[in-house]
C-alpha cells in the first residue's frame, strides 16, 4: 500500500530532483532543437556532403543506447582532456541524442512544404536565409508539432538516465529515498506521479500550440 | 526588348529546349502554345532563373542577363501554375514580405503598396484572409499582384488558366491584356486555346522543345490556312 506520510515527507527531495530533471530537459531540449533544426535543414536542403554527415550522425546516435552515449560523454571526453560536470555531461548527451531525432522530424516537415513556394520566394529575390526562416521553418514546424511534442516528452522521461552518472534528478532522488526507507512502491509512485504531471502539462502545451498554429484544424 | 537567343536545355538525355529563340517588345504578349511537356514552362523557368540553360543567351534591352544578379534586379516576375502562394501568411503578407525583406520598404510603405495592388485586383476586402479561404480566381489574382509588387518589367505566367472556369479564363485574358497595355513584357505558357482567343499576342507553337511555328494571333485568325500546325493544335484539324 502507498504510505502517504512517507510520500508527503519525500516530496521536498523529489521536487528538488524534479527541478533538476526540468533543467536537464529544458537545456537538452534547447540543444536538441537548435542542433536538430540545423541538421534537419542541412539534410533537407544542404549539399550532398552535408547530407552524408547528418546521415552518419543520425545512424550513430539512433543505433546506440542513450545510456552508452551519456557514459561516453562523461567517461570518454576526460580521456581527451575535456572534463565536464555530471549535470552538463548528461544534459549534453541528452541534447545531442535528441538532436538526431529532431533533425529527422524537421527534415520531414521541410519535405512537406511545397517546392513551389520556395521557387516563388526565390523569384521574388528572397535570400536563402529568409526563405528558410520565414517560409520553410514556420510551415515545417507547424506540420511536425505533434511529433516534436512526442520528442520533448520522451526527452523528459529519458532524463532519468542522467542518474547513472550520479546526477541527482528525480529518479535518483527516488532511488536514494527508497534505499533509506525500503518502500519502493510509495517512493516510485510519487516519482511516476511527478513525471506524469510534467508530461501531461507538456502534452497540453503542445496541444494548445497546435490549435494556435493551425486555426483551421478541427478540435 | 527581351531577346531569347538559341536557348538549349537537356534533362539527362532528354532535350527539353532545342535552340529556342524569340523576341518580345515592351507592351507585347508572347504566348508559348503547346501540349504538356513540350518545354513551355521550362523556358519560363530558364527566364526566371529557376533552371539554367545549357547554352544560349538572354538579352534585355541589348544587355546580356546575368543569372547571378537577376533576382536582385526584380526584372522578371513569375506567376506559377499552382500559384505557389505562401500558405502560412495572410493575403497582405504574401505581398509585403518581399517588399520588406528584398526592397527594404518599411511595414507601412509595404502595406500601402499591398493595399493598392489588392484594390486593383479586386481583393481589397481579403487583405487579412488566409490563403485557403480564397477561391481559385482570387488566388490567381493574388499571385499576379504579388509578382507585380516588385515592379518587374517582364512577367511570366505559367498555365494561368489551368485551374479556372471559362468565365475566369476570360477575366485572366483581360488582365493579361491590361498588363501589356501598362507596358509589361508578358510571356504566357499555355495549352488553353480559350485563353489564346482572348489575347492580342504573338503565338509561338512549341513541340519537342522547339518553336515550330509562329505568327501574330490576328494573322492566324485572318489566315488560318497559312498556319496549319497552329490550326491543328487549336482546332484539332488542319484548316
Amino acid at each position: 500500500m502507498i504510505d502517504f506520510n512517507l510520500l508527503v515527507c519525500s516530496m521536498p527531495a523529489l521536487l528538488r530532483g524534479l527541478l533538476v530533471t526540468l533543467k536537464i530537459a529544458a537545456l537538452g531540449c534547447t540543444i536538441g532543437m537548435s542542433l536538430g533544426t540545423l541538421l534537419g535543414i542541412l539534410q533537407a536542403l544542404g549539399p550532398r556532403i552535408g547530407r552524408w554527415i547528418v546521415t552518419l550522425y543520425v545512424t550513430l546516435i539512433r543505433g546506440t543506447p542513450m545510456l552508452i552515449q551519456i557514459i561516453c560523454v562523461f567517461y570518454v571526453l576526460p580521456q581527451f582532456g575535456i572534463r565536464i560536470p555530471t549535470f552538463w555531461a548528461a544534459t549534453l548527451a541528452i541534447g545531442l541524442n535528441s538532436a538526431a531525432y529532431i533533425s529527422q522530424v524537421i527534415r520531414s516537415g521541410i519535405a512537406s512544404v511545397s517546392r513551389g513556394q520556395i521557387e516563388a520566394a526565390r523569384v521574388l529575390g528572397l535570400s536563402n536565409g529568409t526563405i528558410i526562416y520565414l517560409i520553410i521553418l514556420p510551415q515545417a514546424v507547424r506540420a511536425v508539432l505533434p511529433a516534436l511534442g512526442n520528442e520533448f516528452i520522451t526527452l523528459v522521461k529519458d532524463s532519468s538516465l542522467a542518474s547513472t552518472i550520479g546526477v541527482a534528478e528525480l529518479s535518483k532522488e527516488g532511488s536514494l529515498i527508497r534505499s533509506r526507507t525500503l518502500d519502493a512502491f510509495t517512493v516510485f509512485f510519487g516519482v511516476a506521479l511527478l513525471y506524469l504531471i510534467v508530461t501531461t502539462a507538456l502534452s497540453l502545451c503542445v496541444a494548445y500550440l497546435e490549435r494556435k498554429m493551425n486555426p483551421d484544424a478541427q478540435n | 526588348m527581351l531577346k531569347i537567343d538559341n536557348i538549349c536545355k537537356k534533362f539527362g538525355s532528354k532535350i527539353v529546349l532545342n535552340q529556342v529563340s524569340l523576341s518580345v517588345k515592351k507592351g507585347e504578349i508572347a504566348v508559348l502554345l503547346g501540349s504538356s511537356g513540350v518545354g513551355k514552362s521550362t523556358l519560363l523557368r530558364v527566364l526566371s532563373d529557376l533552371d539554367h540553360a545549357d547554352s544560349g543567351v538572354i538579352y534585355y534591352n541589348n544587355k546580356k542577363l546575368d543569372p547571378a544578379t537577376m533576382h536582385k534586379q526584380h526584372l522578371v516576375g513569375m506567376v506559377f501554375q499552382q500559384f505557389n502562394l505562401f500558405e502560412h501568411l495572410n493575403v497582405e503578407k504574401n505581398i509585403t514580405l518581399a517588399l520588406e525583406k528584398v526592397v527594404g520598404k518599411n511595414a507601412q510603405e509595404a502595406s500601402a503598396i499591398a493595399h493598392q495592388l489588392l484594390a486593383q485586383y479586386g481583393l481589397a476586402d481579403k487583405a487579412q484572409a488566409r490563403i485557403n479561404q480564397l477561391s481559385g480566381g482570387q488566388k490567381q489574382r493574388l499571385a499576379i499582384a504579388r509578382s507585380l509588387a516588385l515592379k518587374p518589367e517582364i512577367l511570366c505566367l505559367d498555365e494561368p488558366t489551368s485551374a479556372l472556369d471559362p468565365l475566369l479564363t476570360m477575366h485572366v485574358g483581360n488582365t493579361i491584356t491590361q498588363l501589356a497595355r501598362e507596358g509589361y513584357i508578358v510571356l504566357v505558357a499555355t495549352h488553353d486555346t480559350a485563353l489564346l482567343d482572348t489575347l492580342d499576342c504573338t503565338i509561338y507553337l512549341m513541340e519537342q522543345g522547339a518553336i515550330i511555328q509562329t505568327t501574330r494571333n490576328a494573322d492566324f485568325k485572318a489566315h488560318p490556312d497559312q498556319y496549319p500546325l497552329i490550326a491543328k493544335f487549336v482546332w484539332g484539324t488542319i484548316a
